[in-house]
């Protein structure tokens, strides 16, 4: 008896404690792919992104890690293909030609030289370091907790030449 | 080796599905994946998430429904809280929000893709007819209270808006072949064909046919009917015209034949037949969007077509109706910025029914309308939201004039102004929770039958002629409403939410039923005439609870339950003398529903169970007039269990009401137990 009742109130634990909601601090891939395709016009074929981390930095190494891991598990179907190369902060250039950048945390003393690298190039940038796009640099920052919550810096779209589908807009919130 | 895979992996993984068949503005699909949740147009008309908005909505996704038990809309919106679904044939299906269920219940506006498939000649949905296949359905958004300051007439409890699917950049097609007990058989097939980069195809076909159930003799003669049929073929090109702007044409036809219980609550068969044809533009700007629509349907439906000659009730049943009703309208939405977003809208619908048995053989309106909305957020927690439209409405007639005239002609030179609105207001409570306040008032139009049915009624014991006719000065329904709601969502993924209600329903229209009023008139012969009527009123009022979360990843859940108390006031309703109309006695007090399903890569299985307190409901005997039976507390149980066959294809065996309980469909006909079997197949 006493058993059944250590089962229930597992159950019920697990079903009503809430878990913890900090946001993630790692970039939810998946979520930064499909707001690519809220992008006018929209980008198809392949579309060259960048994963910025910083060398060195563990965190951010880690992160870049993942987001290679998260695009690798990423079911193949559709046309636009996303091709994927890391580029040190410490060396932007090598951002060239890409249409967007997925941007790991803890690049915060760079944020400034990447936002102007982007800003040149017309470079989507996306980072779940929300700080980044409170500040302008960064265009776009998405969230994980409760749920998902996506942030998109008017001013850091405007210097890209980023414009995205009024119906994305509306459902995000434009600082 | 394991990095030069994630590498190759990554540069080649696809993330972008078609963009340049993105006919939409409101891609649902791309952006509940986006931000993890479905997205909705119906509360507001401005994209929202479905935890954000302002009132109490439910959207069944794609998946819900692939796992569902359920083969049919109604029976998806059967396991949703505050709804009631009455089944009252094995084809004819009426719902409800929140109680007061009518035959042909005309206070639910049901759309597909934002257009009307719900039939104004006899205000209802004949849910064998929305000319869609589950398959193609992307979701179903129910609100509840009234909408009609966004979507106009017969939003008045609510509304459920069907989104289908999108074209898509590859070649896509998906069948499903199920055969059952009771007849059961239904065959269906959709395809997404992109003909070019920027233009795609759609299209879809089902066929589907079952047994009528069982019906007591007393009920109806004969007993056996030949069942349910139901046929749709429709088609959408999808076009991308430049930048930001798309274009839709869609054009369809479905037909129907089922055993219905009319207004009056007679039990006859009928057949519908439907076509419709519609464009869709959008052009997407910086500052927002602008949408454009035009379509028309056209409506043939057949009453009585197996009522006998010799059946006294013949004149009433055997009545054959052709409605034409074309609807343009254009909308605004604006953002304004961090502020919150606007909305104006214009709209003109033309709306006439044609038919031998009417006051003259073609009845109709004309309405125009003006709607705008506002959605200001003071804060980053605070959301205020207004919305507001009028309606000017020209009744009209024309053609000749059915004898006995009635009425004057000039009864028919009338116009009607309502206005309907909604407020609300939504403030987060910390991270996870969400308070929502809201209310509204939505409007029921009378039916076009209800304004100009001319037929005559076998009353032996009356020495003079007893004609059922519509009422040109009918009123419509309105129906205020107010709510609170709070729902809290753990990061776990459990999902709370508390809703409680209060709905007014006034001037509530009916079809005579007993021992009617009856009007004496001089025509110059002496007649007496039953009218439809503006009858009472009734109020609802009750509470909503809902639960669903996830154990694992493989197993969901949700479970909730309604309470609605009705009281009505419907002084037409006095000893022997009624109409077909009873809100109290057949609305369930108590609704519980409990969902589970289980999914593996082979294995899935899905079981709902619904609870539904006792009701009454009512059928007209041709020989006792209006009875009322009672329908029992039932307690019954759907379920489905599907096993995968390999990529894209699937088997599986369904059951419907498994404990063979016989009040399930609140229905004076009990209900019995079917199972089918089925395989679907994706490629």
């Amino acid at each position: 008896m006493k058993q059944i009742s250590l089962i229930t109130g597992a159950c019920f634990s697990t079903l009503l404690w809430p878990a913890s909601s900090a946001p993630s601090a790692i970039l939810n891939v998946p979520v930064a792919a499909r707001v690519l395709s809220f992008v006018q016009p929209p980008p198809s074929g392949v579309v060259p992104v960048a994963i910025v981390y910083l060398p060195g930095n563990n965190e951010s190494e880690a992160e870049a890690s993942a987001m290679e891991r998260s695009l690798a598990r990423s079911a193949v179907s559709g046309r636009a293909l996303i091709r994927t190369h890391r580029v040190a902060v410490s060396n932007l250039a090598q951002m060239s030609g890409t249409r967007a950048a997925f941007v790991t945390s803890g690049l915060r003393s760079y944020q400034s030289d990447l936002a102007e690298t982007a800003s040149e190039q017309a470079i989507l940038t996306i980072t779940s370091d929300t700080g980044c796009v409170l500040a302008g640099r960064c265009v776009v920052g998405i969230t994980e907790g409760a749920k998902t919550q996506i942030v998109v810096s008017k001013e850091a779209a405007r210097r890209s030449r980023i414009r995205f589908g009024s119906a994305f807009l509306m459902l995000v919130k434009e600082v | 080796m394991r990095a030069l895979y994630i590498s190759i992996a990554s540069t080649l993984a696809v993330v972008t599905p078609a963009a340049s068949l993105k006919a939409q503005i409101v891609d649902y699909a791309s952006l509940s994946e986006a931000f993890g949740e479905p997205i909705t147009t119906s509360v507001t008309g401005k994209p929202q998430r479905a935890s954000e908005v302002p009132a109490s909505v439910t959207i069944i996704t794609s998946d819900e429904i692939a796992r569902s038990p359920a083969r049919t809309v109604p029976d998806l919106l059967k396991a949703q809280v505050g709804v009631d679904v009455n089944r009252w044939t094995a084809g004819q299906s009426d719902v409800a929000i929140r109680g007061g269920v009518q035959t042909y219940n005309a206070r639910l506006l049901v759309l597909v893709d934002g257009r009307q498939v719900y039939l104004d000649h006899y205000g209802m949905t004949n849910w064998n007819l929305l000319g869609v296949q589950l398959d193609e359905i992307q979701q179903i958004e129910l609100v509840r209270g009234p909408a009609s300051a966004l979507f106009g007439f017969n939003a008045a409890s609510g509304v459920v808006n069907i989104i289908t699917k999108r074209s898509s950049a590859d070649t896509r097609f998906a069948a499903r072949l199920e055969g059952g007990t009771h007849g059961y058989a239904r065959l269906s097939a959709t395809a997404a064909l992109p003909l070019t980069s920027r233009i795609g195809l759609r299209v879809s076909a089902g066929h589907q046919e079952e047994d009528e159930r069982r019906i007591p003799a007393r009920l109806y003669q004969p007993p056996v009917t030949r069942g349910v049929g139901a046929d749709q073929l429709s088609a959408t090109v999808f076009m991308q015209a430049g930048t930001g702007t798309s274009i839709e044409l869609n054009g369809g036809a479905s037909g129907n034949r089922q055993l219905e219980f009319l207004p009056s609550q007679i039990l006859t068969e009928q057949r519908f037949r439907n076509q419709t044809l519609g464009v869709l533009v959008n052009h997407d700007t910086p500052w927002g969007s602008l949408n454009a629509r035009s379509y028309t349907n056209w409506l043939q439906a057949d009453y009585g077509v197996t009522t006998p000659v010799t059946d006294p009730y013949s004149a009433v049943a055997d009545l054959r109706a052709k409605n034409r009703i074309s609807v343009t309208a254009g909308s605004a939405l604006v953002r304004l910025g961090a502020i919150g977003s606007a909305r104006v809208g214009l709209e003109y619908r033309d709306n006439q029914l044609s038919s031998e048995r009417l006051y003259s053989t073609r009845i109709g309106y004309k309405v125009a309308a003006l709607s705008g909305m506002l959605d200001l957020h003071p804060t980053d927690r605070v959301t205020v939201t207004g919305a507001a439209r009028v309606d000017r409405l020209w009744l009209e007639q024309g053609g000749a004039i059915l004898m006995p005239q009635i009425d004057p002609a000039s009864a028919y030179n009338r116009t009607i102004t309502p206005v309907s609105f909604n407020v609300a207001s939504s403030i987060q409570v910390g991270e996870e929770g969400r308070l929502r306040v809201n209310g509204g008032r939505g409007l029921q139009l009378p039916s076009l039958i209800d304004f100009g049915l001319h037929v005559a009624i076998p009353a032996p014991d009356v020495p003079v002629p007893v004609y059922l006719v519509g009422d040109p000065r009918l009123l419509p329904v309105v129906v205020d409403s107010v709510e609170a709601g709070y729902s809290h969502s753990f990061a776990s993924g459990l999902r709370l939410d508390a809703t409680l209600f209060y709905t007014q329903v006034d001037r509530l229209i009916a079809s005579p039923g007993g021992a009617v009023d009856v009007t004496l008139v001089f025509t110059p012969e002496p007649i007496a005439a039953a009218r439809f009527a503006n009858v009472g009123a009734y109020t609802s009022h009750g509470i909503e609870l809902s639960a669903s979360g996830r154990i694992q990843s493989k197993i969901s859940w949700s479970a909730n339950y309604s309470l609605a108390r009705i009281d009505e006031t419907i002084p037409a309703n006095r000893d022997a003398t009624y109409y077909a109309l009873f809100p109290k006695a057949a609305t369930p007090r108590h609704r519980a529903n409990i969902t589970g399903d289980y999914a593996d890569d082979v294995w899935s299985a899905a079981v709902v169970a619904h609870l539904a307190t006792s009701s009454r409901q009512s059928s007209f005997l041709p020989d006792t007039n209006l009875v009322s039976i009672k329908v029992p507390t039932s307690i019954s149980v759907d379920a489905k269990l599907t096993r995968a066959l390999g990529r894209g294809a699937e088997i599986y065996v369904a059951s419907e009401n498994l404990t063979k309980a016989r009040g399930v469909y609140s229905s004076p006909i009990p209900a019995d137990r079917r199972i089918r079997m089925g395989v679907s197949a994706r490629l």
